[in-house]
């Protein structure tokens, strides 16, 4: 029999259901919301920089002569010299001695035009003399002009003409200062985790050097940018703006990450391995070596990716070791100036000439890719290798 | 008797004074006197003495809690590992005290072989998982030497048959019960003297529990074991001589036969009886 048991909802019941509906509006509002943000700031920055990995380029016949390879302007038809990038010029004298049977000959080409024609035609400014404009138009009834993949955006370094502007020796620069990071902070940070995960004893000591490991991990990296001037650059005299001051001082920034990451991928190692490996008569370091290294390999090389992609873009300590500098050639060693590509586009975000905004959006474009590669490349190493238990 | 020297060159001799034990005629392969442990603050083992006899299986029962597995870590040492462990008092095995400060762990350990509750093999191939002691201990150096002994391990716990067409296979894909097979062919591989097995069947179903028991019974041949067990019928089917344990002290230990059927304490009988709260 009933014994007045109703299994309709009570009051209090819908109540409980409309805050739980109420929260769940929260949340996917604040989803929605970091969604947008991000949608609307990638939209904004390929609508910026999509002009950047494109180029206007003019069909012109160019003449190799005497004259030319002096006054090298004169080896375009001179209603359109004006129009063509001055790199091209430069480039004539070098391009006749690399290959002397060009000397009396006549070839087309495809040229890469000035930052103003390659702005005026993108609509972003209209500052173009008339005799130019009406240059243009009439090589573009002829079909003589054509947008271009910009690969000097990728092959050539820093300069001060935006159309010949590129990223090349910023990536040079970043894979140098990323190579000393590696080299310095991996094994540095992997031997300390090991040290303070499976040998340390626990005393006020070392707990002392875990607290502040943990608080390295949250110094404001202009911090360690000040460390790295004062450390290596005035006291171990490191060559400034140098790839090796860089990464030293960017290492000063991974070693936490990778630290806290390796001695949490330890710590998910089970106990009865270390304990099954010491019963049969290893040692300790036999049974780290042998079971328990391999098995946290996958969470120690995400952690290092992740602290590696961190200091990718990182800026600000580079500021003050000179870093943010005018690099137009690739350092071709570890001791000359250097750039990195966060530094390069803070440099270009900083030039007058509206051609270095969509290069700085091209530059964030290509370093978020980058950035989003590795972190995917973490995760992906993550899902696969990492055990559960 | 043979002597393995622990140490390398001593040849100290220590004497410990005995308790009063069971009536038998067989030879001590293992002398616990006043064994005391503390974890911290906490008093785990109050001072307990035990011989363990050559080629006998010695079961150490009791209720939870009581320090048997205490006890039996402190047999090979590794309660060492335990971060704040205190340990007093002498285990003697070959002439010498374990806990002399000559005695070198990892030695140790190569001759008394440890099987966990909860089968832990190493995370790599069931072959490997064998050859890895051998190996490191310098025990084997040729491969067709290690495959020998991976064969004859493999074989002496009765797993061989079910394996060997999968030595490639990680240890881990194995069943409760092979693993647990696995880990006591891991442990004898290296020819340990003595064999500890802190509750080896309380993760297996009652037919792997068989197959187990029936190798120990076969493996008592040439090693001296010391088993932990909840299961009292178990410690009635395996066990030699039998231990109680309660809160840390050992409150009777004999010949199984007489423990199960005549304990001379009323704590034992209660506990046998099934009547201990
Ligand atoms: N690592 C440790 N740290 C602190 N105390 C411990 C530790 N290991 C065991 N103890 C304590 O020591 C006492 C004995 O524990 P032990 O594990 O030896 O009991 P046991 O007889 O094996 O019990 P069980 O049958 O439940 O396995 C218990 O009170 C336990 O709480
Ligand atoms: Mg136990």
């Amino acid at each position: 029999m009933s014994q007045g048991i109703s299994l309709q909802p009570s009051r209090q019941l819908r109540r409980r259901y409309r805050a739980e509906r109420r929260f769940k509006a929260y949340c996917v509002g604040a989803l929605l919301l970091s969604i947008a943000f991000l949608v609307l700031f990638f939209s904004d920055m390929v609508r910026q920089g999509h002009s950047a990995f494109i180029q206007t380029e003019i069909q012109a016949e160019v003449t190799y002569n005497e004259d030319t390879v002096k006054f090298t302007n004169e080896s375009v038809d001179e209603s359109i010299a004006p129009l063509v990038s001055r790199a091209f010029f430069r480039s004539i004298p070098r391009r006749v001695d690399a290959d002397p049977s060009l000397m009396g000959t006549t070839e087309t080409l495809w040229l890469t035009a000035t930052a103003d024609v390659d702005q005026y035609r993108k609509k972003y400014s209209d500052r173009l003399e008339p005799e130019m404009q009406s240059t243009l138009e009439r090589l573009e009834s002829e079909g003589k002009v054509s947008y271009g993949f910009n690969k000097g955006l990728f092959t050539s370094g820093d300069s001060k003409i935006p159309s010949n502007a590129g990223l090349w020796s910023a990536f040079v620069g970043t894979f140098y200062v990323m190579l000393v990071v590696l080299a310095v902070s991996f094994p540095i940070g992997v031997a300390t985790a090991i040290y303070l995960e499976e040998f340390a004893p626990d005393n006020r000591f070392t707990q002392g050097v875990e607290i502040n490991i943990n608080n390295l991990a949250a110094v404001p990296s202009i911090l360690f940018g000040l460390l790295g001037l004062a450390i290596f650059i005035n006291f171990f005299g490191v060559p400034r703006s140098s790839a090796l001051a860089g990464g030293l001082t960017l290492s000063l920034m991974t070693l936490p990450v990778i630290i806290i990451s390796t001695r949490a991928a330890l710590r998910a190692v089970p106990q009865n391995i270390r304990q099954g490996a010491q019963a049969v008569g290893a040692s300790r370091w036999q049974a780290i070596r042998d079971h328990v290294l391999p098995l946290s390999l996958p969470g120690i090389l995400t952690g290092t990716i992740i602290g590696v992609a961190q200091a990718m873009g990182e800026t600000a300590p580079l500021l003050l070791i000179g870093m943010i500098a005018y690099i137009p050639d690739a350092p071709t060693s570890m001791t000359e100036a250097a750039t990195v590509l966060p530094a390069q586009i803070f440099t270009w975000a900083g030039m007058p000439e509206r051609a270095y905004v969509s290069l700085t959006a091209a530059g964030i474009l290509v370093l978020l890719s980058l950035l989003i590669t590795l972190n995917a490349t973490a995760v992906i190493l993550r899902n696969r290798f990492e055990r559960r238990w | 008797m043979r002597t393995r020297d622990l140490t390398g060159d001593s040849t100290q001799v220590v004497r410990v004074p005995t308790m009063e034990r069971p009536r038998v005629n067989q030879s001590t392969k293992m002398s616990v006197s006043d064994l005391a442990v503390w974890y911290g603050e906490k008093q785990a083992l109050h001072g307990v003495s035990l011989d363990v006899y050559e080629n006998e299986v010695t079961a150490l029962i009791g209720p939870s809690g009581c320090g048997k597995s205490t006890f039996l870590r402190c047999l090979n040492r590794m309660n060492d590992l335990v971060p704040g462990v205190r340990i007093e008092g002498a285990v003697v095995f070959e002439d010498q005290n374990i806990y002399a400060s000559e005695v070198d762990v990892v030695e140790l350990r190569s001759h008394i072989g440890m099987v966990f509750q909860k089968p832990n093999p190493f995370p790599k191939s069931i072959y490997e998982n064998i050859a890895y002691a051998p190996k490191i201990l310098g025990q084997v150096r040729k491969r067709t030497d290690m495959d020998d002994l991976v064969e004859r391990s493999l074989k002496r716990a009765g797993l061989w048959e079910e394996v060997k067409d999968r030595l490639d296979a990680p240890g881990l894909s194995l069943s409760g019960g092979q693993q647990q097979r696995l880990c006591i062919a891991r442990a004898i591989a290296v020819s340990p003297s003595v064999l500890l097995m802190d509750e080896p069947c309380s993760a297996l179903d009652p037919v792997a529990t068989a197959t187990v028991e029936q190798l120990i019974d076969e493996l008592k041949e040439n090693y001296t074991i010391v088993i932990v067990t909840h299961n009292l019928q178990q410690a009635a089917r395996v066990a030699g001589y039998t231990a109680f344990f309660h809160l840390g002290n050992i409150v009777e230990f004999s010949d199984t036969d007489s423990l199960f059927t005549h304990p001379r304490e009323k704590k034992t009988e209660d506990y046998i009886t099934g009547r201990y709260g």
